[in-house]
């Protein structure tokens, strides 16, 4: 038990020192020595845990994308309209890229692998079945038109999120994302809500961008 | 061995708790009876007064029960991290919905009207609920939803008592009244305390978040 205690901490010595290094120089130029040498570690502890850095690599992008899939479905599993939560859900998810390390890094990590690695096409797999759901049920709420086709609907909000992070992190180091965020959603939104629902959504992506800015003054 | 003691005691003790609720959630506190309560539970007299000295200590307990349970979802509404004044306006829905299909909470508020007025409880625990709207209105004013002269202590108890009136006056057995009459009485107070630029998207927040709320509902 107590070995058991330790032998975790370990591991997330050796994932924390990874996250930081893949953040600060890059996977590539990251070697395993670094990691070895950031943690404070023998090889051989290192090794017990992972066999190569792409071990590693894929550990941060399995742990980033369950904290980022929970974080979205806690919102979407609420009692609102579908398609306020996957809107306030991508919110969400957008504001952990910009404080979660190892949300940050597995995204990254994601993009660097892509299908050749079986958690990061596993990953995208996931977020685009999740959001095919969550546009079936939008439209069924008559939010969404009803002439759309779910799942390219579903591969489209991924695509959004997913240049807007690289977007983000490619040109400001990730700062501005929440602000793509928004800014993609207002042209997305035109093109599939219905008609009648349109200018609450725009109301409700204006709010939800407001909040999501740096306030301007606190009282 | 005392765990797994521990844990059946649990058991049976939740299985009382459930069983009474069910009796209160649809009788008055005063035609519910041990022995109803006991026949619906399944367990013997002796487990009932090991648990719960009398039914007082049982009603009081149900209403503690449902408090807990109320704190914990709205801790759960917060964590959405809506605006504030959404997030007041969710959580009555919430309140509602569980009032009109869960027989704890409906047992809890029931309860908390007839005992709780008596023996302190009802202060106690309404001073709870206007103690974490008052929290929360505070943030819709800092959101900017609400005027800047408006008191978020009123706006709570306002709020408070507006759902408890409602419960009395409309029926708890017709979601589709009940969830159209809370509207309703949203859309009247609103402009009383929100800025009025806003009214009209909050409206319209109101009125999709009953649609919602008629399709989850079910009656007891």
């Amino acid at each position: 038990m107590v070995r058991q205690a330790r032998s975790e901490a370990t591991r997330r010595k050796i994932v924390t020192s990874a996250v930081e290094l893949f953040n600060e120089i890059g996977y590539p130029a990251t070697g395993l020595g670094d990691i070895i040498e950031r943690a404070e570690m023998t090889k051989g502890a290192l090794y017990y845990h992972f066999d190569s850095k792409e071990s590693l690599a894929t550990a941060i992008i399995e742990e980033a994308s369950t904290r980022l899939v929970e974080a979205f479905r806690s919102i979407t599993t609420s009692s609102a309209p579908t398609l306020e939560s996957v809107i306030h859900g991508v919110f969400v998810v957008a504001d952990l890229l910009s404080t979660d390390q190892i949300a940050r890094s597995g995204t990254q990590l994601l993009r660097a692998f892509g299908e050749f690695n079986d958690a990061a096409a596993r990953t995208y797999r996931g977020w685009v079945a999740e959001m095919t759901e969550r546009t079936r049920q939008a439209i069924d709420e008559g939010d969404l038109r009803a002439d759309l086709d779910p799942q390219a609907v579903g591969e489209t909000i991924v695509g959004l999120m997913l240049g807007a992070e690289l977007l983000a992190s490619a040109t400001a180091a990730g700062a501005d994302v929440l602000a793509r965020v928004a800014r993609t959603w207002k042209v997305l939104l035109p093109a599939i809500v219905s008609q009648e629902s349109l200018s609450y959504f725009d109301e409700f992506l204006a709010r939800e961008s407001m909040r999501h800015s740096p306030a301007p003054i606190a009282d | 061995m005392t765990e797994q003691l521990d844990r059946r005691a649990d058991t049976t003790r939740l299985q009382i708790l459930r069983a009474a609720s069910r009796q209160f959630a649809r009788k008055s506190y005063s035609l519910v009876s041990l022995d109803d309560i006991l026949a619906d539970a399944e367990v013997t007299k002796g487990a009932m007064y090991f648990h719960f000295r009398s039914k007082h200590a049982l009603a009081s307990a149900i209403i503690e029960h449902r408090a807990a349970v109320a704190r914990a979802s709205v801790d759960q509404l917060l964590a959405r991290k809506l605006s504030g004044l959404e997030t007041l306006i969710d959580i009555t829905y919430l309140v509602a919905i569980e009032d009109i299909g869960d027989e704890i909470a409906r047992a809890g508020l029931n309860l908390l009207e007839s005992v709780g007025r008596t023996d302190g409880l009802q202060a106690d625990v309404l001073g709870q609920w206007v103690t974490a709207f008052a929290a929360v209105a505070r943030k819709a004013v800092r959101d900017g939803d609400l005027t800047k002269d408006c008191d978020p202590e009123s706006v709570a108890r306002l709020l408070v008592s507006m759902y408890l009136g409602l419960r009395q006056t409309s029926n708890l057995a017709d979601p589709d009244r009940l969830l159209h009459d809370l509207e309703e009485m949203w859309v009247l107070v609103l402009p009383g305390f929100v800025k009025p630029d806003r009214v009209d998207y909050l409206n319209q927040f109101i009125k999709r978040r009953t649609a919602v709320a008629i399709k989850k509902a079910t009656p007891l």
